[in-house]
């Protein structure tokens, strides 16, 4: 067939198109906070059920326990070594803890804990987000990270460690990813403690040593 | 330009077009047994750009697993389409008797392409579960969740300020319209496990300071997002409740941490709050109350053959009351929603309504009946000139 192309239509065809675009581009529109008034409803037992929301395990609180998963993992991952440094005091690791020690100085205590959890728990950022709210301080970007942050080797694998300083609560951490799981150490407590026990902090580090199957 | 529009005409791009899309659909049936129908549609048919990957399952997976397969999405080949019908009317064809059939045929086709576009961008499902003998007047989506905050202060109705979880982004903030209050998310987890911590253990490594997380000890582990039909992602998240004058706490907040769990209270002097992450609802001006819902089985098996429920409406304007009977393929349509029977639950007291507001519901049916009397008349002019030609022979 001969193409017989009509000037007038041919004028109307970007009209056609746009509204096309404009059609798709509605959808993409962001959903927005809204209030609205409802009549009075009552918490609790004489809402419908819920059906397949949970499982019937989960559905009374009081049966809850440390997540199936989490403890398997916990138990699943290597055993850890360490020395503990002069001044700190072992406690026993409990649950998920692969370990917990504490120490006291004059002006305060801190604790120090390691725990595992497999894949990346998140992402390292969102990971040290959540410490930074655990000591005050406002949630960090990419960008902010090297002012806190250096890499550090632990139990021979590429780690970070991250220095935390808030104003009555401070963090020492270190994030180690290793083998599919994420290691955290850190040590919690009052700024003073924790600051003069930077040193060993780091001494513990290094003394960490991951049972490693993987090589 | 008239190169370009040429080119948006011609038939072999039809041709290619359509032969993309039997691609697109083998492909996206291999996907969905991957990934389920709710994914595929999104990643595949929803789309401008569909990748895909070589299953997992599949033999050799460990020698092909890098094999990816680059297509157009839906989108792009619906849009696509609708161009290049669109061109080709523009230039060539023209009104004639003759073509009368063809020019309604393809009117239809593009009032179709048209229909699917304005049902993805404006329909929305949701579900609505009600008890044998009692009502409901909202319906929620398993797949989306919202936060709220509800003020029960006042005797006659509740206040709900509803923050979309798309806005729960960890270090951003959140106005909440109508009050004093401001959320920060702390962070933000789409599917997690949620647990207790062992009796006599030490507190759990939590950001949270108020509420169930620090009564209870609860332990969140982030998990996988999952598309299986009947899982729900336990959506969860830590956030941090502002006033004036600077932080109330941080609750964990959680779609499983609900009714059964005593109220998360945010307080500000006089005023207060529950606060909750929830499925997200909509409410309607009417209750729907299940009077009966039966379910009769092939006899002998456990096979259902049908299964009913009988509604009464209860409108805010009592003037719209309806009973109706809603059984499968004949839903009600009601107020612009339609209630379909979807599921039932809990030994067969609880019905499930699936909920759709699709205000371009009607559109295909136009585009089927206009093709319909297209191709009545194209094919009956041909009929006829055959009829005219035999009788004159």
């Amino acid at each position: 067939m001969t193409s017989r192309i009509h000037h007038c239509n041919l004028q109307r065809l970007p009209l056609i198109l746009a509204g096309i675009a404009a059609l798709c581009l509605s959808g993409c529109d962001q959903a927005q906070p809204v209030t609205y008034k409802i009549p009075k409803e009552q918490r609790a037992d004489t809402m419908p059920t819920m059906a397949a929301v949970t499982t019937p395990e989960k559905s009374t609180p009081s049966k809850m326990n440390v997540l199936p998963g989490m403890q398997q993992a916990a138990n699943e991952a290597g055993e850890v070594n360490f020395t503990t440094p002069e001044g700190w005091e072992k406690l026993t690791a409990s649950g998920i803890r692969k370990a917990n020690l504490k120490v006291t100085t004059d002006t305060g205590s801190a604790e120090i804990t390691i725990l595992t959890f497999p894949g990346d728990v998140g992402g390292r950022l969102a990971n040290i987000n959540r410490w930074r709210g655990q000591v005050g301080l406002e949630a960090a970007t990419d960008e902010d990270l090297p002012a806190f942050t250096t890499s550090y080797d632990i139990s021979a694998h590429r780690g970070l460690y991250v220095r935390l300083e808030g104003e009555t609560q401070s963090i020492l951490g270190a994030l180690l990813p290793f083998h599919g799981s994420t290691w955290f150490v850190k040590m919690l407590g009052d700024t003073s403690t924790v600051l003069a026990n930077e040193s060993s902090m780091k001494q513990f580090l290094d003394s960490i040593q991951i049972e490693d199957h993987a090589h | 330009m008239k190169a370009l529009l040429q080119f948006f005409a011609s038939l072999r791009l039809t041709v290619v077009l359509l032969s993309l899309s039997m691609v697109l659909i083998f492909f996206g049936t291999l996907a969905q047994v991957e990934t389920g129908i709710w994914k595929t549609q999104k990643d595949y048919f929803e789309s401008a750009l569909a990748v895909w990957a070589y299953p997992e399952a599949w033999i050799a997976y460990d020698k092909l697993y890098w094999l990816r397969i680059p297509m157009p999405g839906g989108y792009l080949l619906g849009g696509m389409l609708l161009v290049n019908l669109i061109a080709a009317h523009v230039t060539r064809f023209t009104l004639s008797a003759k073509k009368a059939g063809i020019f309604l045929i393809h009117i239809g086709l593009i009032l179709l392409l048209i229909s699917e576009l304005l049902t993805d961008v404006l329909s929305e499902e949701s579900q609505m579960p009600v008890d044998e003998g009692s009502s409901s007047n909202y319906s929620q989506e398993y797949r989306n969740n919202e936060l709220v905050l509800i003020d029960r202060a006042d005797p006659d109705f509740d206040t709900v300020h509803s923050i979309p979880i798309a806005l729960l982004k960890p270090g951003k903030t959140v106005l909440v319209p109508d009050s004093p209050l401001t959320i920060r998310t702390i962070s933000y987890y789409p599917n997690a496990q949620i647990g207790r911590a062992k009796e006599g253990s030490a507190p759990v490594d939590s950001p949270a300071n108020q509420g169930v997380s620090v009564k209870m000890n609860v332990v969140v582990t982030p998990a996988a997002v999952t598309y299986a039909e009947n899982e729900i992602n336990t959506a969860t998240a830590y956030v941090e409740v502002l006033g004036p004058e600077g932080s109330l706490g941080i609750w964990l907040v959680s779609n499983v941490i609900d009714d059964r769990f005593p109220p998360q209270m945010v307080t500000l002097g006089e005023q207060s709050w529950e606060i909750v992450l929830r499925l997200k609802r909509h409410y309607y001006p009417f209750a729907v109350e299940l009077l009966d819902f039966s379910h009769e089985k092939y006899p002998g098996t456990e096979i259902p053959f049908n299964y009913s429920s009988e509604v009464m409406v209860r409108h805010n304007d009592t003037t719209k009351n309806q009973k109706a009977l809603i059984y499968m393929n004949h839903p009600l349509r009601y107020e612009g929603l339609t209630f379909y029977q979807a599921s039932f639950a809990n030994d067969d007291r609880t019905s499930i309504f699936q909920v759709v507001r699709n205000p371009g519901w009607i559109l295909p049916y136009v585009s089927v009946l206009l093709m319909g009397v297209g191709m009545l008349v194209q094919f009956g002019m041909h009929f006829f000139k055959f009829l005219k030609k035999r009788a004159t022979t």
